[in-house]
């Protein structure tokens, strides 16, 4: 982790308490994470297992007392980013600032499916919303995890994916007007009433 | 729920509107924000109100939908080799 290099001198059972306090509890947020990120069950358990021996490696970094959570999905969003974005089945990433101006742009404000409706959300009840998310691209995906389903503050998710926090904003913006498209699309194929 | 009728049906800022919303939803806004939006402006905008539900509808049906748990071999695969790291 760059910026703070406080090096802790951890004794063993300091460490074994701090790995089962503070870093077991979120295993399960860990491995949804994990799963989101890669889409592939092998996947995720691989850089679920890494991230946690990582995380033992270096916990000599970790403060105690900071929140462990941040620490750990900081740790997996790398991992996933050096080690398993390369192999994995996605296409080849748009760049960043591309994507970013073109969902900023006039045209896709426009059409902000103002049309999707609680009553339709309320019929999807197997994993249309699930691969909805799915579908995101992993950047957008990835905010709308952190923000929605794990509860990080706009600054930790600043932190985490190390970017500015306008664009924490913005991207989480863009990322929840995509996932109400796929929705509302979901909600024509089946047949529901939108508008 | 508020009287319909009463309610306007266009917004004049919806775009800001909805971030304000999501801020507020998200935890990130302001006491005084959340109190004029919350109490002043849901009650007479319909498409605010409606953009309201939608978002707590949809984070209900991702936190309902989109968790899952890790296998309990992986957490126990995952705790005996840090056992044997604290041995090594
Ligand atoms: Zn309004």
């Amino acid at each position: 982790m760059e910026e703070e290099i406080i090096k802790n001198n951890y004794t063993d059972a300091q460490k074994s308490r701090i790995f089962d306090q503070e870093f077991m509890p979120h295993i399960n947020a860990m491995y949804n994470f994990a799963y989101r990120l890669t889409l592939d069950r092998d996947d995720a358990k691989d850089l679920l297992q890494d991230t946690y021996l990582k995380a033992y490696r270096f916990i000599d970094s970790f403060q105690e007392g900071t929140n462990a959570k941040a620490w750990l999905f900081r740790i997996l969003k790398n991992s996933f980013i050096n080690d398993y974005r390369k192999k994995s089945k996605e296409p080849a990433k748009v760049d960043y600032q591309e994507v970013e101006t073109y969902y900023n742009s006039e045209d896709v404000d426009r059409q902000i499916t103002p049309d999707l409706r609680v009553e339709s959300l309320s019929n999807m009840i197997g994993d249309e919303i699930s691969n909805a998310l799915n579908a995101l691209d992993v950047d957008f995906r990835t905010v709308i995890i952190l923000c929605d389903l794990e509860g990080f503050k706009y600054e930790e998710m600043a932190k985490i994916l190390d970017i500015p926090i306008g664009t924490v904003r913005s991207r989480l913006h863009r990322a929840r007007n995509l996932l109400k498209e796929k929705l509302s699309e979901y909600a024509k194929s089946m047949g529901y009433k939108t508008a | 729920m508020n009287d319909p009728s009463k309610m306007k049906h266009d917004c004049s800022n919806q775009k800001e509107c909805l971030q304000l919303l999501q801020a507020i939803l998200d935890g990130e806004a302001t006491q005084a924000q959340k109190e004029h939006f919350m109490k002043e402006h849901l009650d007479s905008c319909m498409p605010c109100y409606q953009n309201y539900h939608l978002e707590v509808a949809i984070r209900d049906l991702l936190k309902k939908k989109c968790t899952r748990e890790a296998p309990q071999e992986l957490i126990e695969s995952i705790k005996k080799q840090i056992q044997q790291n604290l041995r090594a």
